[in-house]
Parts: C-alpha cells; sequence; structure tokens
C-alpha cells in the first residue's frame, strides 16, 4: 500500500465559533475609545487683516462692554449713552434691526473686562439676529 | 378519570437555540461603523471653565479642519498641547492655515481670562490669515427668558 496516498484526517474548513468573540472584542476596543465630534460654539468670521471699511455712522451701533459687565449702548449718530444689561440687548438690537437691516454691531470690550462678558454679549448679538458683527477693544 | 392529551404538552417544532451564524456578522458591521467613526484624541483636554451661550451652535466641520487654541485662567495658550507665547501664535498657525485652507480656529477660552488676550489671539489670527473662528462655548439654556 502507498504511504502517499493515505488521507490526512486534517478539517480543511475555518472554525467560525470564535469569529463572533474576536470580532466583539474588537467592536469593545472601537467602542470604548470612540470620540464624538462635538464641537460648538459662536462662530464669527474676523475680518481680513488692513481691511478697513468707512461705515456710515448711521450703520452702526456700538456695545460698549465695560471691565465690570455692565454694557454700554451707543447708537452711531448720536452721543446719547444707555447703560444696560447685557440681557436687554438682545431686544435692543432686534428692534434696531428691524428698522436698519444694514446695521453693524459692534462689540468694544475694556481690556479687563472678563472673556465671559464680552461673550454674553456675542451671544445676545447672535441671538437678535445680527449678521454683521465687529469686535473692537474699548480704548480709553 | 385522567386526562392524557391535554394538548399542553405538545412538541413544538420551533427550534429554541438562538442563531449564533450570523452574530459574527452584526458584531462586523458595528465594528465597521464604530472603526468609521472613531477619531483618536490628539491633545491632552486642559482645565477651564466654559463660557455659556444661548445661541451656541454645532459646528459641522471635519475634525482635521478644526484647530483648537486652550487659554487656561491664568492665561496660558496651549497649541497641540504645547503651551505657546502670544507673539508666537502667528508663526504657528500660519504653515497650518497654508497647508488646510479650510482650518476654523475654536477658541476654547477660561470664562475669567481678561479680554486683552483673547482679543491679542484674534489678531494674531488675522495676521495669518486664519479668519474662520469660533468661540467655543457650552449652550445654555435660561428659563427665565420667554421662548421666541
Amino acid at each position: 500500500m502507498p504511504i502517499m496516498q493515505r488521507k490526512i484526517r486534517v478539517s480543511d474548513e475555518i472554525p467560525t465559533a470564535s469569529l463572533a468573540d474576536i470580532a466583539f472584542l474588537l467592536l469593545i476596543f472601537f467602542l470604548t475609545t470612540t470620540v464624538f465630534n462635538e464641537e460648538k460654539g459662536l462662530p464669527i468670521v474676523l475680518p481680513e487683516q488692513a481691511e478697513e471699511q468707512d461705515v456710515s455712522p448711521k450703520n452702526i451701533i456700538f456695545f460698549l462692554v465695560q471691565a465690570d459687565g455692565r454694557v454700554v449702548v451707543r447708537r452711531g449718530e448720536s452721543e446719547q449713552e444707555q447703560v444696560v444689561s447685557y440681557r436687554e440687548v438682545e431686544g435692543i438690537l432686534r428692534s434696531e434691526l428691524v428698522a436698519n437691516d444694514k446695521l453693524i454691531a459692534a462689540i468694544k470690550t475694556d481690556p479687563e473686562a472678563a472673556y465671559r462678558h464680552m461673550i454674553n454679549v456675542l451671544d445676545e448679538v447672535k441671538l437678535a439676529g445680527a449678521e454683521r458683527i465687529s469686535l473692537q477693544v474699548l480704548e480709553e | 378519570m385522567a386526562i392524557k392529551d391535554t394538548g399542553f404538552h405538545r412538541k413544538s417544532g420551533a427550534e429554541s437555540a438562538i442563531p449564533t451564524s450570523s452574530l459574527a456578522d452584526i458584531a462586523f458591521l458595528l465594528l465597521i461603523f464604530f472603526m468609521v467613526t472613531t477619531v483618536f484624541r490628539k491633545e491632552k483636554k486642559r482645565q477651564i471653565d466654559w463660557v455659556g451661550a444661548e445661541a451656541t451652535k454645532k459646528i459641522d466641520e471635519k475634525r482635521k479642519n478644526v484647530l483648537h487654541i486652550w487659554v487656561e485662567r491664568n492665561g496660558d495658550v496651549y497649541i497641540n498641547d504645547r503651551i505657546t507665547p502670544y507673539d508666537d501664535i502667528s508663526e504657528i498657525v500660519r504653515p497650518i492655515y497654508a497647508e488646510n485652507r479650510e482650518i476654523v480656529v475654536a477658541l476654547r477660552g477660561d470664562r475669567d481670562v481678561p479680554y486683552f488676550q483673547i482679543n491679542t489671539i484674534t489678531e494674531e489670527l488675522q495676521a495669518a490669515g486664519a479668519v474662520r473662528v469660533t468661540f467655543a462655548t457650552r449652550l445654555e439654556q435660561r428659563a427665565s427668558r420667554p421662548r421666541r
């Protein structure tokens, strides 16, 4: 009897019973390492450098953020100023925007004011639906 | 007289074992989903107190297009896990912007940082040409205000 023709008893199938285990192991690894994209905030596009525009004073409204968080509203043309809390900014700007949709909301912040005061006002300006926003530093 | 056959003991022909042959397929499907959505965290989270804002919007931007600039309460600025002096911000951002024009800078500032520091950063970003900026905030809801 020739030796070469002896039948080999090894199974020729790929074992599939442990396949699920391997898959679940990898699955759990990726599950735990996944971080979903959570980028949230107030988007704004800064002007290009050296890009300055002349704006008619009647198309601009200033919100002067003081170091203590109070907001002074100054309408472009008149020198008259009004001290408000930041929560009133939305209402003021909304009614101004109805009268003039070209209005630019300029936020001038005191250099010493906390970042959150400026964000509070920017938040209100965004809520009022202003499209044209300018960020500046308040100079004494 | 005992009732022999009530019908309740009749053998059901249905299989009682959970079919395991498709288990691997389900697992692989989920696996592929998580593999595709996984982005490994590139940088360490820094300790900051977030500012809340009602107008907070989700920024739909691919993660590779977002550059984080962290500003800690003491004024330290971190870009890609490295503390960065204010004067060097534009030098660091310029090559990043040159490589990817889609870049959006997410400015993650502590709520008590003085504004001039934020202003210095935005000026540096303007100098680097990266003008798309997001002031990163947490969504805040004020119950006292009537919904519009």
